[in-house]
């Protein structure tokens, strides 16, 4: 009796879906067009060549060297030669160059003669990956130009040329970033945001198919069809849902980890899992939105404000333990915060997935949350008032 | 002639008609005052009370010793006095350090070789591994900063120190024979907030507009559908009077919330406030003109009053992205620099964080400045079609329901 009942509201749901159009974009087309978006944007992985520029008031011998040097390193591409300070921030200020090397007169002489002159470089950080790199590649060249002068004056001095060499570096403290040597941007990024925009997404759609009943006015008929049982109404209206769904984020980490070998190195049921739960979560949520606001506009907002905001409190460029506490804990009322952190555990590091047993729980713990408010959104349903 | 003055004084008035009506809609409806006030108001300060704490310090660290020297332990003490490493504690095993990171207790492990001492003694060049996580790449860049300067430190110390024992105690040899000075532009302090918030303003001045412009076309269209075809709400006035009588409403209305957001924003939160106030008013105000068109063009597939929230909101994620915050514009495919080329905001972010961070002048920036005037054109031309072929269509759909 009951499963018959489910079924006439999956198939009434059915129908919904595929009368409006609006449905297929959001379910589907959105997602996925935002992640071949971020693929196709980053998929170089690193924004090598900064345009930058030189200014070398020098110009011996020894500065013409350092510059074809920078020049050949991959981080930075020098685009200009200037002739003094002032151009140089002009053309920062103008968005030509992302930063620039200063070499000061008479450099060869005083390094030889031991007055130690000063190279400066100078990076727009207003821009944080081209700056990064940029002031990473300078800060190479700059060390190693004062290595290059320090190990002709010990080979002078008699010492041999490997121990001069162990000399300019005794210690050298070699960083290796695990699960992602090459610091692709796109690895990192793609997964965070990528998630986070299909979690925007159901937001929307579970808060548009459930409230569009009120607004329309089909909510009795709706729930008369789910014999008087919002709990029935619910799981079969949104079970459809949580099928496409698992189906469009299962295609994007087949667009991810499948076709464009982004790392895995833990385990695929896992990711499925944390997938079809990360879904039911985000479902959960909104639906919570809409017992507690069944107002279609009003808890579209809602779900919009956080959803949009969850890119950034979720933690996935600043990290979460270093926001304000009272801030940062917002993070974990979201479910893609929990699913960020199986992928780090699940694919990124591959850890056992018993450290990741904590996320699993939280996000089945959202579907209970709803169910307290339920009473709220049947009230709403038996007697539908639609205000804009 | 005559005619003429007539017909322009009509236009006119029809504008301030337009203009007072969409304002008294504006303003009572709970939705749109949302979008233009609330959402430039508080979103600007949400954003920047996460990023505030500017850069991560002190991220936790485990160190495996496995030389158990003072040399060693020297190398570790000098990585927890940095700013943006803490040493948790000693792990005994690799093991046992990976563990402390599968549980997050630690993002980084630094692994001392057993013969590090040894080596310096002889020497010899060491190598120390540190493995770091990678989830965050921010954690990884604070790391690299630290670890350097660490390891340019340490090999100072050491070269003096074997450069004495030596007897080479030629003065300048133990030294750097050059020196070398990094200075930062904009963001001065590398801050994640200074770097992350002139843009994301800019971003939500053009998103919230688009918001609230699309949503007073589709509650217009509901209007229209329960009245078929016709917006009793509607003022009577051609194309042109109307769409400028809106612009100038939602001028209105963005004028104070710009100032708000480009000048006390950044003042409140101690963020990169250098430019010229003149300079950068001056050159919002096309960004501002030709998001309110562009958000009249969008407004076409908005059919319904909450459809603007279900087209809109997810492309602030694309805009920002295509507006190279992150990722450089110089990057990017020829495509979507183009597809970018089309955003307002795309231009008024790279406008504005130059005048803003580092200052520059609205002569330095006449690219965007003019491409924005030009975007202002040509979305007013397109606004304009959208909204002569909305007429028509209305205009049909009342004919056909009164013949039948």
């Amino acid at each position: 009796m009951r499963s018959s009942v489910l079924k006439n509201i999956i198939v009434r749901e059915l129908h919904r879906l595929a009368s409006r159009r609006v449905y297929l974009w959001a379910m589907i087309i959105v997602p996925i067009g935002v992640a071949l978006f971020f693929l196709s944007l980053m998929d170089e992985g690193l924004p090598l060549k900064v345009p930058t520029a030189v200014v070398d008031l020098d110009n011996s011998s020894t500065s013409r060297n350092l510059v074809r040097n920078l020049n050949a390193q991959e981080l930075t591409d020098i685009t200009m030669n200037l002739s003094s300070y002032h151009e140089a921030i002009d053309k920062v200020q103008s968005g030509e160059i992302f930063g620039f090397f200063y070499i000061p007169r008479q450099f060869e002489r005083d390094a030889v003669a031991g007055k130690t002159p000063t190279i400066t470089y100078y990076s727009n950080m207003t821009y944080f990956v081209p700056g990064t790199l940029a002031f990473k590649g300078f800060k190479t060249m700059a060390v190693t130009a004062s290595g290059a002068v320090a190990e002709t004056k010990l080979v002078n001095a008699g010492i041999s040329d490997d121990t001069a060499g162990t000399l300019l570096q005794p210690v050298v403290i070699d960083i290796h970033p695990v699960g992602n040597p090459w610091t692709n941007y796109s690895y990192y990024l793609s997964n965070s945001f990528v998630p986070a925009a299909l979690e925007l997404m159901i937001f929307l759609v579970t808060v548009f198919s459930i409230c569009h009943e009120i607004k329309s006015g089909s909510s009795t008929d709706w729930l008369a069809r789910a014999d008087g049982s919002v709990i029935v109404a619910l799981v079969g209206k949104l079970l459809p849902q949580t099928m496409i769904f698992t189906v469009t984020g299962l295609g994007i980490d087949a667009l991810f980890f499948g076709f464009n070998h982004f790392p895995m190195n833990g385990s695929w049921p896992a990711m499925i899992a944390a997938m079809i739960l990360f879904v039911i979560a985000c479902q959960s949520f909104a639906t919570f939105i809409c017992c507690v606001l069944p107002n279609l506009r009003f808890a579209l907002s809602i779900c919009s404000l956080t959803g949009i905001l969850a890119f950034s409190i979720a933690g996935f460029s600043f990290p979460v333990e270093q926001m304000y506490g009272a801030v940062g804990i917002f993070s974990y009322i979201l479910p893609v915060r929990y699913y960020f952190l199986i992928y780090i555990d699940q694919a990124l590091n591959g850890v056992s997935l018993y450290y990741s047993r904590f996320y699993f729980i939280a996000l089945l713990l959202f579907p209970l949350g709803c169910i307290p408010v339920m009473w709220n959104l049947k009230r709403a349903l038996r007697h539908p008032v639609y205000l804009p | 002639m005559n005619n003429i003055f007539r017909k322009t004084g009509q236009w006119f008035t029809e504008v301030g008609q337009v203009w007072a009506q969409e304002l008294r809609l504006s303003f009572h409806d709970i939705g749109i005052m949302l979008f233009f006030f609330a959402l430039p108001l508080f979103y600007p300060v949400t954003y920047t009370l996460i990023y505030n704490p500017e850069v991560p310090t002190d991220i936790p660290v485990a160190v495996v010793d496995n030389c158990r020297s003072a040399k060693s332990r020297e190398l570790a003490r000098m990585i927890d006095a940095t700013s943006s490493v803490e040493v948790i504690g000693y792990a005994s095993s690799m093991t046992e350090a990976r563990q402390w990171m599968a549980e997050k207790a630690c993002y980084g492990i630094l692994e001392i070789p057993h013969d590090y001492s040894k080596r310096i003694g002889r020497g010899e060049q060491t190598v120390v591994p540190f493995y770091s996580d990678m989830s965050l790449l921010l954690r990884y860049r604070s790391f690299a900063g630290a670890l350097t300067d660490v390891q340019l430190a340490t090999g100072a110390q050491i070269r003096s120190e074997l450069i004495s024992s030596a007897g080479l105690v030629a003065s300048g040899m133990s030294g750097t024979p050059v020196d070398n000075q990094a200075f930062f532009l904009g963001d001065t302090e590398q801050g994640f907030a200074s770097f992350v918030i002139p843009g994301i303003v800019i971003l939500i001045l053009q998103q919230s507009l688009v918001l609230g412009v699309t949503m007073l076309a589709g509650t217009a269209a509901d209007r229209r559908r329960r009245n078929r075809g016709i917006d009793p709400l509607e003022v009577k006035s051609s194309v042109s009077a109307s769409l400028i009588g809106k612009a100038l409403c939602y001028i209105a209305i963005y004028i104070p919330m710009s100032i708000y957001v480009l000048h006390f924003i950044p003042m409140m939160f101690s963020l990169p406030h250098i430019g010229d106030a003149l300079d950068y008013f001056t050159f919002i105000l096309p960004m501002i003109i030709a998001s309110v068109f562009f958000g009249i063009t969008v407004s076409a597939i908005v059919k319904e009053r909450e459809m603007s929230l279900m087209v809109v909101v997810f492309t602030s994620v694309i805009f920002l992205f295509l507006s190279g915050l992150t990722w450089p514009r110089y990057a990017m495919s020829e495509t979507w620099q183009w597809i970018g080329n089309l955003i307002p905001a795309v231009w008024g972010v790279e406008g504005f964080i130059r005048i803003n961070s580092t200052g520059a002048s609205l002569a330095q920036n006449s690219t965007p400045y003019i491409a924005l005037w030009i975007l202002s054109a040509i979305y007013f031309v397109t606004a304009w079609i959208v909204v002569a072929m909305q007429r028509r269509s209305s205009h049909r759909q009342v004919l056909s329901k009164t013949t039948a």
